[in-house]
């Protein structure tokens, strides 16, 4: 997350504004997973993330789109809703939204145990959090039956 | 926003919006931001928000950038003939730039990779005429999206062009977000275009969606000079259109 006073003025404004307005979610059951170097990751975008051939999110999405694993990045398109968030980054390296190519250079030298065969997106930019709990419970159900045990989760 | 969701382990990091992992085409960099992030895996007890203290290198993103480009050579004519000839001057950066990264992020809007032409047209056309409810008719283009959203995702596309014609030039500097917004506001007919369905979707007045769509069409602080948002901002939770 960006420092408010690296925003614009109104930006900052908005972004204020909302986090005050934000309901607080409880914190979840916790949870120790296996050590890194035996886990398997995988990754949780919210930055309105899909494959060309999936349906865009829209205002108000509160579903999530599959990404597999070896998704290639000239497949994947951001259809995020704000105009606030520079894209140029993603454009110039998906890594850095997405950072795939990071977990695989990880599993290779041992670091982490492993890469999930699939990973999740969402689109943020939701004044209540707790509206993704259904489908953050179906990812979290689909997740563990794929064996993993970290959700690395990389907000826009 | 992280305190109130109470994530169990979560690393701030000082990057701008857009760069999570902070750097472009710097793995290690990249690598030891996530590093930290696992790292919580083995200290925190309880939920955590650690602070990542690494400021990201500049990388060229500059607040002073200026385009090299001179876009103003046409300043007569109808909206949709200016647009295009930016258009036009833009062209061979962007298709450079495809050409180096072999992908492109145009066509969210569901128009084809090399439609920028016909969605020009349609983006003119909308701020020419103002009208924001009925889709933008061209052929051989399945809109993903509907009136008034898909006019902030044909703008998006357009953006993603300029941002590619841009990435493509020489020089070791980039415009950061602020730079870039203030070129398109300033010196772009992209941006006369922007503010004019704006315009639009501001007179569409019993649209509550219209009014929220211009919120989602113009970076915060570069609509008239302040926030494009309607003063009370409610997301509809899938509501269509």
């Amino acid at each position: 997350m960006v420092r408010l006073s690296d925003l614009h003025p109104v930006e900052a404004e908005h972004l204020s504004m909302r986090a005050l307005a934000m309901p607080a979610v409880g914190p979840g059951e916790w949870i120790t997973p296996r050590p890194l170097d035996q886990a398997t990751v995988a990754i949780v975008s919210t930055a309105g993330l899909h494959r060309r051939i999936d349906p865009p999110f829209t205002v108000g999405s509160l579903d999530y789109r599959l990404i597999p694993g070896d998704t290639e990045f000239d497949d994947l398109v951001l259809s995020h809703i704000s105009a606030n968030f520079d894209r140029s980054a993603f454009g110039e390296d998906p890594n850095i939204v997405f950072p795939i190519d990071r977990l695989r250079e990880f599993a290779s030298s041992g670091e982490v145990g492993g890469v999930a065969r699939w990973h999740y997106s969402f689109m943020g930019a939701m004044p209540d959090p707790s509206q993704f709990e259904k489908a953050g419970e179906e990812i979290g159900r689909l997740m563990a039956q794929d064996g993993v045990d970290i959700a690395f989760l990389v907000p826009i | 926003m992280s305190e109130a969701v109470v994530p169990p382990r979560a690393l701030w990091v000082p990057f701008p919006l857009g760069r999570p992992l902070g750097v472009v085409d710097d793995s290690e960099f990249q690598k030891s931001v996530m590093r930290t992030a696992f790292g919580l895996l083995d200290t925190a007890t309880e939920p955590t928000i650690e602070d990542y203290e690494i400021q990201a290198p500049g990388e060229g993103l500059s607040e002073n950038w200026s385009c090299p480009l001179n876009l103003s050579t046409q300043s007569s004519g109808s909206l949709t003939d200016r647009l295009l000839a930016e258009v036009a001057l833009l062209r061979p950066w962007a298709i450079e730039t495809r050409r180096q990264r072999g992908r492109t992020l145009f066509g969210a809007s569901g128009a084809g990779e090399d439609q920028v032409d016909e969605l020009a047209r349609a983006f003119a056309s909308i701020a020419e005429t103002g009208e924001v409810t009925s889709a933008p008719v061209v052929v051989d283009v399945a809109w993903a999206f509907d009136m008034p959203l898909l006019a902030r995702h044909i703008a998006d596309d357009l953006r993603c062009f300029y941002h590619e014609a841009l990435a493509a030039q020489p020089g070791d500097t980039a415009p950061n977000h602020d730079a870039l917004n203030r070129w398109i506001f300033g010196e772009t007919v992209l941006g006369e275009a922007l503010l004019l369905v704006a315009d639009g979707l501001t007179k569409a007045s019993d649209s509550p969606m219209a009014q929220l769509v211009r919120g989602l069409l113009i970076p915060e602080g570069h609509y008239r000079g302040g926030s494009a948002f309607p003063e009370e901002t409610n997301f509809p939770i899938n509501p269509g259109t």
